[in-house]
């Protein structure tokens, strides 16, 4: 048993070593490791299968098969010429509705897939009025992450802890989306302070994104009604779950399955864009941290950590979130939060405690905390790809100098909402 | 990686429809295919689609767009035909010329593009360069009734 253990926390140790080093490519070394405890018979294969959150998978896959029919329809960039439109070309006013379309994607469809969709328009906009994009997209990449940490389905932390915890769609929404609306105030508000020299066009470049026609951005608008409706219902089988005692990943791949029926497009081009190395990657990690639970790590761990804090719940929180929001501005907060999740279940065990503060505190800290560097989240590293391919440097320095202050804010008001309101 | 190439392809496509094209994006595979004959490199790239269709073109040692096929046999097969005649005309001292006449064709052909959609070009001058082509035409004819055939798997397409 003392060899498994220290066998079991080297793989761990090493595996996610390797993640963040990001020399390999991090899904390969998340397989290599999980598949390395189970040939050293840390746990055996079944035992393995049993820790995988399959509720995670499902609704990541259900996901990414709606979204994936819903972008052949052009209803993204229907609604995004729609906004600048009715902004009148003014950038300000872009660069505002373009957040509010931001956050609210981003708070039902994954983050990724939210910039994926709404920074391609963003740069044909910033073209047409002739602008830098990098004070445009600055602000969607974290909005996106603001707006990705108001639901269940938000983000990737937020998935796996509601799965985890049984925590449903309407609990993270009523617990998580006031303090997102302000963060989202308070930013957009930083953004046009610092930014209000950037957001200046000419009326000749203005008058021509009154040009731009959105009925042309329509490729089937059957597609788009059909997407639109099942978005809908999509959402308030979410909202009613809980009701219906049905698992999220259930609503999402009941609506993706329909959505593919009725929508007549190929399944095989759909299936070939779901993201499947992130798939794996949360396969290899559930099995990863399935073998420290199983070796006793975890429950080892979270008794220190309740010897550390004698079960003070409000500093628990505090640490929680402050060292979540940290760890995840320059690491991948899904291993962060895989790890996290049996740390805090055997916490709470342990205590007795109602450990639902540290969910919230987990969440705000995992899913703001991306925002702090360039590297912090996916969504960040996918802009950054996408301004570079562009010939638009944006160093990791110049992103710091933005986007940490605003996360440390963000985490701010988070402490204070968290202790005034949850606690 | 393939999440920047969706982005690029996204934007490409909004981009597009804004001109008022229709856009059609087809998951496809593309291969590029290397032969060195003698000292000169030999290159294709095609297309494999779920539509059954094959984009082939020749990229070296001078393009040339090599049609649409309905089967891989069919670009196999024009490949291996093609082959076949640069390995028979690598033999002759004449290789460095016919590659370098070729290039010049291309050039010219893309100048003459040029020249008709950046400028006015007079009646006379078009009239002249038509002169001109039937002259070539009429060379490359002439010679095909004196020049002894190389090669006679299948029968020259344009001549």
């Amino acid at each position: 048993m003392q060899n498994q253990l220290i066998i079991a926390i080297g793989v761990f140790l090493i595996t996610y070593l390797m993640i963040m080093s990001e020399k390999l490519n991090r899904t390969a070394v998340a397989m290599v490791g999980a598949i390395t405890m189970v040939i050293l018979n840390i746990e055996a294969q079944e035992k393995a299968l049993q820790y995988v959150d399959f509720n995670t998978i499902g609704l990541l896959i259900g996901m990414m098969i709606i979204v994936n029919i819903m972008k052949k329809s052009g209803i993204f960039q229907y609604v995004a010429i729609r906004a600048a439109k009715l902004a009148k070309g003014d950038p300000w006013k872009i660069i505002l509705y373009f957040a509010a379309i931001t956050a609210l994607s981003s708070a039902f469809l994954d983050n990724v897939t939210t910039v994926l969709l709404i920074v391609p328009v963003t740069l044909v906009i910033c073209d047409t009025l002739e602008l830098n994009p990098i004070p445009f997209l600055v602000p969607v990449i974290l909005i996106a992450n603001i707006g990705g940490t108001a639901t269940l389905i938000g983000d990737p932390p937020n998935i796996m802890i509601g799965s985890a915890t049984g925590l449903g769609f309407m609990d993270f929404a009523v617990h998580l989306a006031p303090v997102v609306v302000v963060i989202f105030i308070v930013t957009m508000f930083a953004f046009k302070y610092g930014y209000r020299l950037q957001y200046i066009a000419s009326d000749a470049n203005k008058a021509k994104v009154l040009l731009l026609d959105e009925k042309l951005a329509i490729k089937d608008p059957i597609l788009m009604k059909k997407s639109i409706v099942v978005l809908a219902m999509t959402v308030i089988g979410f909202i009613f779950h809980q009701t219906l005692h049905y698992e999220s990943a259930t609503v999402a791949l009941f609506a993706a399955s329909v959505l593919l029926l009725i929508s007549k497009v190929d399944v095989e081009d759909i299936f070939i864009d779901i993201e499947w190395p992130t798939i794996f990657f949360f396969v290899s990690l559930f099995i990863l941290v399935g073998a420290l639970e199983e070796v006793g790590v975890m429950k080892f761990l979270a008794s220190k950590l309740l010897e550390l804090t004698d079960g003070n719940m409000m500093m628990t929180m505090i640490v929680i979130l402050w060292v979540s929001a940290i760890a995840s501005s320059v690491l991948d907060n899904i291993p962060f939060v895989a790890t996290m999740i049996p740390l805090i279940k055997n916490y709470g065990e342990m205590s007795n405690l109602d450990v639902s503060p540290l969910w919230w505190a987990l969440s705000l800290g995992a899913c703001l905390g991306g925002n702090g560097t360039l590297i912090g989240a996916s969504a960040n590293v996918i802009v950054h790809g996408l301004l570079t391919r562009h010939g638009h440097k944006m160093s990791f320095g110049y992103y710091m100098k933005i986007g940490f202050p605003l996360m440390i804010v963000s985490i701010m008001i988070s402490t204070v909402y968290l202790v005034l309101f949850i606690i | 990686m393939r999440k920047l190439m969706n982005a690029e392809i996204m934007e490409h496509d909004f981009k597009l429809r804004q001109m008022g094209a229709d856009v059609y994006v087809l998951n496809s595979k593309m291969c590029y295919v290397l032969f060195m004959v003698g000292k000169h490199e030999i290159s294709y790239v095609y297309n494999i689609n779920t539509k059954g269709r094959y984009f082939l073109e020749r990229i070296k040692p001078y393009p040339l767009a090599l049609r649409e096929f309905e089967s891989e046999a069919d670009v196999i097969e024009i490949m291996l035909i093609d082959l076949e005649q640069f390995k028979n005309a690598s033999q002759s001292h004449n290789i460095d010329v016919f590659i370098d006449i070729n290039k010049r064709f291309n050039l010219s052909l893309r100048k003459f593009e040029d020249l008709f959609l950046y400028f006015n070009v007079p009646k006379e001058t078009a009239e002249h360069i038509q002169a001109e082509l039937d002259r070539i035409d009429a060379l490359i004819v002439e010679t095909r009734q004196t020049a002894e055939r190389l090669y006679f798997k299948k029968n020259p397409d344009n001549l």
